[in-house]
Formats: C-alpha cells, sequence, structure tokens
C-alpha cells in the first residue's frame, strides 16, 4: 500500500477534460499534465465549433451579414453587430447620426450588464455556490427584459442597422429600464458584498490564479480579466467609438490580479454601465435614427473596427472590393487573446482551480473558433479555396456512396487521404 | 467561518417566503412585449385583400434563405392582392429562420409582420416549413376571402401609400 502510493505520486497523469465535459458549455479540449494534484502543463486545442461564419460573410451581402455576424456569439452579440456596423460605415465614409449611436451605446451597456451577470451565476456554479448562481440568474432577467422590451429579442436583439439603429426609446419604456436599473443596482451591491465577505466563496478565489500587471501585458490578455491585474486596457477609454465620447465610462481597475479581483471588477463594471446606460437615457440626443441614405455597394477599400465586448477587445477587419458583398471579413473575439493566460495560470495550481480559473476570463468558446491554418505532417502548408472545397465534395461523394443514403446505385468514390490529417492539423 | 454560514443559510431562508419567480410554462405562459419579433404572419387589408404581393423582396433579403416566394398573375375576376401579382406559395422554413426581422423591413407593402408566436415545436423537418395557408391572418370581420371578384381598375397599383412602422 505504501509503496503504492510512493510510485503514484512520482507518475505523471495527463487529464484530458473536454471537447465534451460536464464542466464545459461548449466543445474545447484541455489537456492537463499533473503531478499528484498538482497541474505541471496544460495545453489546449480549439475549433471544434468552428462555423465558417467569415467565409459564410463573402456570399452574403452587406445588410444580411449583419444579421449573421451578430450570430458569432449569443450572449454578446450586439457588440459585434457595432463592431461591424462602425467597421462598413467607415468603410462608406458615413456615420450614424447621434441618436443612434447612443442608443447603441445604451444597447451595449445593457448587454454587458446581462453578460456580467450571467458570468456571475456560472462562476459561482463553478465554486459550487449554486444560490448565487441562482439569484444572479434571477436578477439577470430584469435585463433581459428590458432588452426584450426595447428590441424585441432576448438575445441577438437586432437592433443595429448599417448607419443607425432599428428602435428608439420611448419615454415609457425609459422609465422602465430607470426602475430595472435601480433593483439590479441594489441587487449588485448585494453580490459585490458577497463575493468579498463570504469566507467560503473566497477560498475558491482569494489568491487563486494571480496574473501580475507583467504576465498580463505579457499574455496579451484583454478586458476585465486585464483589469483586475492594474492594466488600462479598454477600447471606451483608448478609442471611444459610438457614442463614448460624449456618454465616457472610467475603467475599473483592480490590482491583485487574482480570481477575487476579476468579480470585483466585473460587478464594479455593472455600477458603470448603470451610470452611463442613466446618463444616457436623461441627455439622449434628439434626431434622426438612421440615415437618410446608406448605399448599397460600400467603396473599395479596408477599415479596421475596434469595440469594447463584455469580455474584452472585440477586433473586426473589414475589407471591400466595391460591389455588394464583402471581400474578407475577419473577426478576433477577446477569448481567444485571454485563451493563454489561462494555460499558465493552471500550472502549479491544484486540478480543483482549473475550472475556476477558466471560468475567471469568462471564456466563450464558439466565439473564437474560426481561423483555420491546415498542414500536413511536417509540410506545412496553405491550401487554396478551390482545392478545399474540391476536397469537400470528394469527400461528401464518398461519404454518400458508402453510407447508403438513398440508394446502392452512386459507387464510392476514392476517399481523399486528408480528412485525418485536416483534424490533426487544426490551429485556431 | 460559523456566523458568516448562518448569514449565509439566513439569506436562503429570507428566500424561502418570497414567492417563486419560476413561471409554470406551459400552464402559464410569459406575455411577450409588444417588440417580440416571434412567428411571421402574413396580413389582410380591410376588405380581405392579402397585403403580400409576391415579389420576393423579402426571400431575395432574407439573410438565412429561409423563404420561398413563387408569384402568380391576378385578375379582377379571381384577385388575391392589390396589383398584378400575388403570391400562390409562400413558405417560410422556420428550421431556418433566425427571426431577425429583415423580411419586415424588406416588404414593400408590410405584409408580413413578425407576430407573437413562439411556439414552434415539430415532430419532422416537413413539418417546420409553414405554408401560405398557415401564414395567412384570418380574413376581417368587413372583409371577404381571397379569391375576389372586383370591378376593374381599382386595385391597380400593387403598392399602397406607406406609413412609418410602429
Ligand atoms: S425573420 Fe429573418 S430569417 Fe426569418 S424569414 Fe424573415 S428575414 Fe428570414
Ligand atoms: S411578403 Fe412582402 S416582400 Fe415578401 S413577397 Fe410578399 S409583398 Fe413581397
Amino acid at each position: 500500500m505504501h509503496t503504492n502510493e510512493h510510485t503514484q505520486k512520482a507518475e505523471t497523469f495527463i487529464v484530458p477534460i473536454g471537447p465534451q465535459h460536464p464542466a464545459l458549455r461548449e466543445p474545447g479540449h484541455f489537456e492537463f499534465t499533473i503531478e499528484g494534484e498538482i497541474v505541471t502543463a496544460a495545453s489546449v486545442r480549439l475549433g471544434y465549433a468552428h462555423r465558417g461564419i467569415e467565409k459564410g460573410t463573402e456570399s452574403r451581402n452587406w445588410v444580411q451579414n449583419l444579421y449573421m455576424l451578430e450570430r458569432i456569439c449569443g450572449i454578446c452579440s450586439h457588440i459585434h453587430a457595432t463592431a461591424y456596423c462602425l467597421g462598413v460605415e467607415q468603410l462608406a465614409g458615413v456615420e450614424a447620426p447621434p441618436r443612434a449611436q447612443a442608443i447603441r451605446e445604451m444597447v451595449a451597456e445593457l448587454e454587458r450588464t446581462h453578460s456580467h451577470l450571467l458570468w456571475l451565476g456560472e462562476a459561482a456554479h463553478e465554486a459550487g455556490f449554486e444560490t448565487l448562481f441562482m439569484y444572479a440568474w434571477r436578477d439577470r432577467e430584469t435585463v433581459m427584459d428590458i432588452l426584450e422590451a426595447l428590441t424585441g429579442n432576448r438575445v441577438n436583439y437586432s437592433a443595429n442597422l448599417l448607419g443607425g439603429v432599428k428602435y428608439d426609446v420611448t419615454g415609457e419604456q425609459a422609465s422602465k429600464i430607470e426602475q430595472g436599473l435601480d433593483y439590479l443596482e441594489e441587487r449588485t451591491r448585494h453580490y459585490l458584498d458577497v463575493v468579498t465577505s463570504d469566507p467560503v466563496f473566497i477560498q475558491r478565489t482569494r489568491g487563486i490564479g494571480v496574473m501580475t500587471a507583467v504576465q498580463a501585458d505579457r499574455l496579451g490578455v484583454v478586458g476585465p480579466t486585464a483589469r483586475a491585474s492594474g492594466v488600462v486596457r479598454d477600447v471606451r477609454v483608448e478609442a471611444p467609438y459610438a457614442a463614448y465620447t460624449a456618454f465616457p465610462i472610467t475603467p475599473v481597475l483592480a490590482q491583485a490580479g487574482d480570481l477575487e479581483a476579476r468579480f470585483v471588477v466585473r460587478l464594479r463594471e455593472l455600477f458603470e454601465s448603470y451610470g452611463v446606460i442613466r446618463r444616457i437615457l436623461a441627455n439622449l440626443p434628439p434626431g434622426e435614427l438612421v440615415l437618410k441614405r446608406m448605399p448599397r455597394r460600400i467603396k473599395a477599400g479596408e477599415a479596421i473596427s475596434r469595440v469594447e465586448a463584455p469580455r474584452g477587445e472585440l477586433f473586426y477587419f473589414i475589407r471591400s472590393n466595391g460591389s455588394d458583398t464583402p471581400d474578407r471579413v475577419k473577426v478576433r473575439t477577446p477569448t481567444l487573446c485571454n485563451m493563454a493566460s489561462v494555460l499558465t495560470l493552471t500550472v502549479g495550481r491544484h486540478l480543483a482551480d482549473v475550472p475556476m480559473i477558466l471560468v475567471g476570463i469568462d471564456p466563450c468558446f464558439s466565439c473564437n473558433d474560426r481561423g483555420l491554418v491546415l498542414k500536413r505532417g511536417a509540410d506545412h502548408e496553405h491550401w487554396t479555396w478551390d482545392r478545399l472545397r474540391q476536397i469537400g465534395l470528394d469527400y461528401y461523394a464518398g461519404e454518400r456512396g458508402s453510407g447508403g443514403v438513398g440508394g446502392t446505385s452512386i459507387s464510392p468514390a476514392p476517399l481523399p487521404p486528408c480528412p485525418p490529417a485536416l483534424l490533426t492539423g487544426m490551429h485556431v | 467561518m460559523f456566523g458568516e454560514i448562518v448569514k449565509g443559510l439566513y439569506t436562503t431562508l429570507k428566500h424561502l417566503f418570497q414567492p417563486p419567480v419560476t413561471v409554470q410554462y406551459p400552464e402559464i405562459k410569459r406575455p411577450v412585449r409588444n417588440r417580440f419579433k416571434g412567428r411571421h404572419e402574413l396580413k389582410r387589408y380591410e376588405n380581405g385583400l392579402e397585403k403580400c404581393i409576391g415579389c420576393a423582396l423579402c426571400a431575395a433579403a432574407c439573410p438565412a434563405d429561409a423563404i420561398f416566394v413563387e408569384a402568380s398573375e391576378n385578375s379582377d375576376e379571381k384577385r388575391f392582392s392589390p396589383g398584378e401579382r400575388y403570391a400562390s406559395t409562400y413558405e417560410i422554413n422556420m428550421m431556418r429562420c433566425i427571426f431577425c426581422g429583415y423580411c419586415e423591413d424588406a416588404c414593400p407593402t408590410q405584409a408580413i409582420v413578425l407576430e407573437k408566436s413562439y411556439e414552434l415545436s415539430f415532430y419532422d423537418r416537413a413539418s417546420a416549413i409553414y405554408t401560405k395557408e398557415m401564414l395567412i391572418v384570418d380574413v376581417p370581420v368587413n372583409g371577404r376571402s381571397t379569391p375576389q371578384v372586383v370591378e376593374p381598375g381599382i386595385f391597380n397599383r400593387a403598392i399602397p401609400e406607406m406609413e412609418d412602422p410602429k
């Protein structure tokens, strides 16, 4: 027995987590090398929910893409649409009216509220604090209702249009929003008190996953994760977009860099959001909601648009060749920037802390699965679109033949040798 | 530590005596908001004529390619809608639709409107396709059902004077 324990200690295990795992809400694959209970190495493999959205944008027109890109993320959908709209408007050389910009900012802040409350619940659930999970999600319903009243949808609001917004805020809605914010403010104060004073919860958060400001800079983390390490990184402040010049926010910082700091930063950010929504409601600029003319074809050129999503900086690159569809849309979501920090921070920690550290960056897997570089063996090779397409066609032709769907008359085409290689070489 | 646990349990206990927030769906249905984007409806004019003129602009606009429209000719003896044409086939695949409301924006006659119904579940894929019969609203009280026999020369204009959407 004794010797057995001894050998086990010296042994190194690899614990695979995912792609399908009860602790993960979305598919991602992690491998943690552990010695005893301590993680000594970590690696991640992404790309399980790659949806080909970027390629899809090239076969839809500018307006249709607005709706599709909004669906990249179910939680921070509005901010995707905003980033895209701002980029396209920049390309077209137009600017949405001030009232539209203010409404964009307001919906974005409401979205941040719902995203942070959702995250609070999820993080509490990861820590085993089910009551906080339930309460946070119950209170999140308030902001979901506000969003539904404002835009008609609880998620994927479709509030944006190229050159403006679709929905105005009526006086009645404004007072409903104020009421909702009062309630949320009170509840957020309570949650802030809970996460900083409950000793059981603090044991799971204080001093865990500590990331120094230097590390945060080096890893290139963004959003609340960076701000919890004392790094001022907030697009709303650095490069104000929409109405953030007229209705500015103060970045919320914490110095500790541990999980507790991430809780504190996100919750204190909520007060910033409530404040700015109130200010917008009180001083909503009058005027039109949409531009009189938004061109259907966008002038040729390239645009970069950066916005602050609830999880951090969201980056859009848009290239137009002057037609009614984009030539290229590249999206980089904040989770991709923050993922590296998980791998660094888990090393040296207990395996039991891993889910908490992972949830600390507020990961959103499906959003960050996009780019795809294919390599086969050691020979790095970038394949052309036509070749990929041909492989796809051949592959499915072969599958139909051998699978016997519909009939036996189709002779199985020889399978191209690539699909297994495709999987092994997947990078995001 | 003990005191804190008691404090936490006290919070739970307090909530125990508050009314539950869970809505007992499907017995109780939560009302949707005014701007809610639910299942589409094809609207009619007060006289019963269909608003849809079969122009297929909604189908062209739809980002999800969910709509299929086929138009046929109207005549004054067999009139479905004002103007030259009407939608003889109108189908929306609810499994494709993402409820974005772009079809609503594209429609020149405000014929298609995303309404309040959200109970869309099916046993098979084929029943996810909503046909014109399922989408079109009932004939208004003072209207007549389509096709109608009308006086020639009244309903030549396909697109009515527009008003701002509410
Ligand atoms: S709501 Fe959007 S996805 Fe659905 S049919 Fe209309 S345009 Fe298409
Ligand atoms: S619903 Fe509107 S857009 Fe679609 S075919 Fe009918 S009239 Fe045209």
